[in-house]
């Protein structure tokens, strides 16, 4: 029988529920059971196990340090994205390509690599570090975490700005200085609004991917329980030391909460992307 | 669709739009040679005009001729090379745009997307920290001047052209602009709606009395909305006049046939006759400001022609000359003849004065001239294709015929 044949039973195509079968066939094990297996194994000693796992002090110290230093990230890098979507989108200078270059530059550089070059910069042999005392020392702390999430988001927040700049009428902005609005006026009335949906996407891009962020931390923060380790790395020492209901309940939180922000994201979509109909 | 609007009467007259100025001097705003280059190329030159109280200016020219520029420059988004800004007799040229207090409703609106109407409308106000009262009762009166009471509290985007248009013109009266200034206002419109949101900006601008400035390439929308019409050609200014002396007294070549269709033919001036070939039209007055025998230019417009079956064409016609009807076209509401004029060189010459090729084999000779004629005269009696007619003109205009348009 000719391949040709076999999609159309009488009027019925066959080809569908064996594209979709095929589909979800693929899917199951390589993303659905995976995620499905954190929270079977998760719960798996009951609800009991699964509590004491998650209020264990080092594991909420974890959880905290990880949405501390990820929000001061996501707070420097929506700021400066703004500031860097505005320049560069206002003002034409000699370079300016290669600045827009730059910065989208951190996405395609490994996590790893990133960390060891913050080393070398800010270590204490570093080019940097080596001029800061000893107990001034940024790298193995917390603002290292901080710096590392810093980099490794960069272009997230200016990614997702930089073209609402691009697209938005320079009409409104000269409306606005024609009434008789200055340059701040003109900003915070005029500009900002419609930037709206794309800092909130941007913040929440950036976020998702701090929280998550491993292997630049691991190498700049020294991992220190209670002192330096953020949830991933909870997750990973947990599980190094076979402690697999104390992983497994982080994990489940983390993989929550990227749900809420990835839905945040889909979901809210209309009402982001209101923000460049002007 | 756009609701009609007869404008709301005024409800209370001692309220006014029109900038609160400090001397009364008659011109609201004025360009005093101005001139602007962009990178290599020259946009504006030497270019100096007035726009007097409760006046509006219309400034026609093509795409690429400036007009833009100098509504720019006015409203301080561009600075000029050289020359003066000023309004209500202060100097400008050095002041940002957002201290010049004038209104520009831009092409295509430019309303905040994210405010309301009556947000829009009070921008100007909020931004000058007037009091809350102010500002309400403000926005209150010129919303019902523009007539957008239902849509107040609507976005931009919820709004026809029309009415964004209204709430543009709102959002700069409520700052008493010195000058408001109208970049291409209905660009962006169909037909239809263009020529009544004409009709009615008109009205609106009778009421407020604020002198304006528009732009556009359209000549009709340029005689219908400027008491004068500014036309510009290549950074250039051509004419400035009432819309009546630039239709019918034309100073330029560019000015004739950019508005309103016009026939040109060339010709020497001698003694008080305008003479195209063999043909001589007398033009006492017309020609009296060029020496015997100049070059010269007769231009006229289709309907300042007179055609005439027999030798007696009407009072106040001057004969031209005799020609051939070549075609007749009925176009709604006038007819349109092409007549071709036999029009050939002084005695001694054989050759033709102009040799044309229309869609006929053989080549003709003669000049064909546009000629329409309003529709009662049309039926009284009609022509056809191949009749002999007599040819007058009821107006025309004599230019200098330059070799080139610079030679000034």
């Amino acid at each position: 029988m000719k391949l040709s044949s076999i999609r159309h039973v009488r009027g019925f195509d066959v080809a569908r529920p064996i594209s979709i079968g095929m589909m979800l066939g693929i899917m199951l094990p390589l993303v659905l059971l995976p995620l499905l297996s954190i929270f079977v194994f998760g719960f798996g000693k009951g609800p009991g196990v699964f509590w004491s796992s998650l209020v264990a002090p080092e594991a909420v110290f974890a959880l905290k340090l990880s949405m501390v230093t990820s929000f001061w990230a996501t707070a420097f890098n929506v700021l400066f994205g703004l500031f860097a979507a505005y320049v560069l989108s206002r003002y034409d200078f000699w370079g300016r390509n290669a600045v827009i270059v730059t910065i989208s530059l951190p996405t395609a550089i490994p996590t790893a690599v990133a960390g060891f070059a913050l080393l070398l910069l800010w270590g204490k042999y570093g080019m940097i570090g080596r001029y800061f005392s000893e107990n001034q020392q940024i790298m193995f702390t917390p603002y290292a975490i901080i710096l590392a999430n810093i980099f490794v988001t960069f272009p997230l927040a200016f990614g997702v700005i930089k073209p609402v700049f691009d697209t938005m009428s320079r009409s409104l902005e000269e409306a606005s200085a024609t009434i008789g609005a200055t340059r701040l006026q003109t900003f915070w009335h005029v500009t900002l609004p419609s930037l709206r949906g794309a800092i909130v996407s941007g913040a929440l891009l950036t976020f998702a991917r701090a929280v998550g962020e491993f292997g630049s931390t691991i190498l700049v923060s020294g991992n220190l329980a209670g002192r330096t380790q953020t949830a991933p790395l909870y997750i990973f020492a947990k599980f190094n030391e076979g402690q697999i209901e104390a992983a497994n309940a982080i994990a489940i939180v983390l993989a929550l909460l990227s749900f809420v922000i990835f839905s945040v994201l889909f979901f809210a979509r209309d009402w982001l992307e209101f923000a460049q109909e002007a | 669709m756009i609701a009609k609007m007869a404008l709301a009467p005024e409800r209370d007259p001692h309220v006014s739009w029109a900038p609160e100025r400090e001397q009364p001097s008659g011109v609201a705003a004025s360009v005093r040679g101005v001139s602007k280059r962009f990178k290599k190329s020259r946009v504006l030159e030497d270019v100096s005009f007035d726009v007097a109280e409760g006046e509006s200016l219309v400034l026609l020219g093509a795409s690429g001729s400036g007009k833009t520029t100098i509504l720019r420059i006015i409203a301080g988004l561009e600075q000029p090379d050289s020359g003066r800004v000023i309004l209500h007799g202060k100097d400008v040229t050095d002041l940002p745009a957002r201290e010049r207090g004038v209104g520009v409703i831009f092409q295509a609106y430019a309303l905040f997307p994210r405010m309301t109407v009556e947000k829009n409308i009070a921008y100007g106000l909020k931004i000058r920290h007037r009091p809350r009262k102010e500002r309400r009762e403000t926005v209150d009166r010129l919303i019902k001047l523009v007539q957008l009471d239902q849509h107040r509290e609507k976005y931009p985007s919820q709004l026809s052209g029309g009415q964004q248009q209204r709430v543009a013109i709102a959002r700069t009266l409520a700052y008493k602009p010195q000058v408001l200034l109208f970049d291409e206002p209905f660009g962006a419109l169909d037909a239809q709606t263009r020529v009544h949101l004409r009709r009615e900006i008109r009205a609106l601008l009778r009421q407020v009395k604020v002198p304006s400035v528009f732009i556009t390439h359209d000549q009709e929308e340029a005689l219908e909305l400027g008491d004068r019409i500014a036309v510009l050609n290549e950074g250039r200014l051509e004419q400035i006049g009432t819309p009546d002396d630039v239709y019918n007294h034309p100073a330029s070549e560019f000015v004739a046939t950019f508005l309103g269709a016009a026939n040109l033919l060339l010709g020497v001036a001698t003694a008080g006759f305008v003479e195209i070939g063999t043909a001589k039209l007398p033009a006492e007055k017309e020609t009296k400001r060029f020496r015997d025998g100049q070059s010269v230019k007769l231009v006229f417009r289709p309907e300042d022609v007179c055609v005439s079956q027999d030798a007696n064409l009407p009072e106040g016609c001057r004969r031209l000359t005799n020609g051939v009807i070549e075609e007749v076209n009925f176009v709604g509401a006038y007819e349109r003849l092409t007549v071709r004029l036999d029009l050939t060189h002084r005695k001694g010459d054989t050759d033709a004065l102009y040799e044309v090729t229309i869609n006929t084999p053989q080549r003709m000779t003669g000049v064909p001239i546009m000629v329409t004629r309003p529709k009662p005269e049309a039926n009284a009696l009609r022509y056809k294709t191949g009749d002999r007619v007599a040819i007058g003109l009821t107006s025309f205009s004599v230019l200098p015929n330059y070799t080139l348009a610079r030679q000034r």
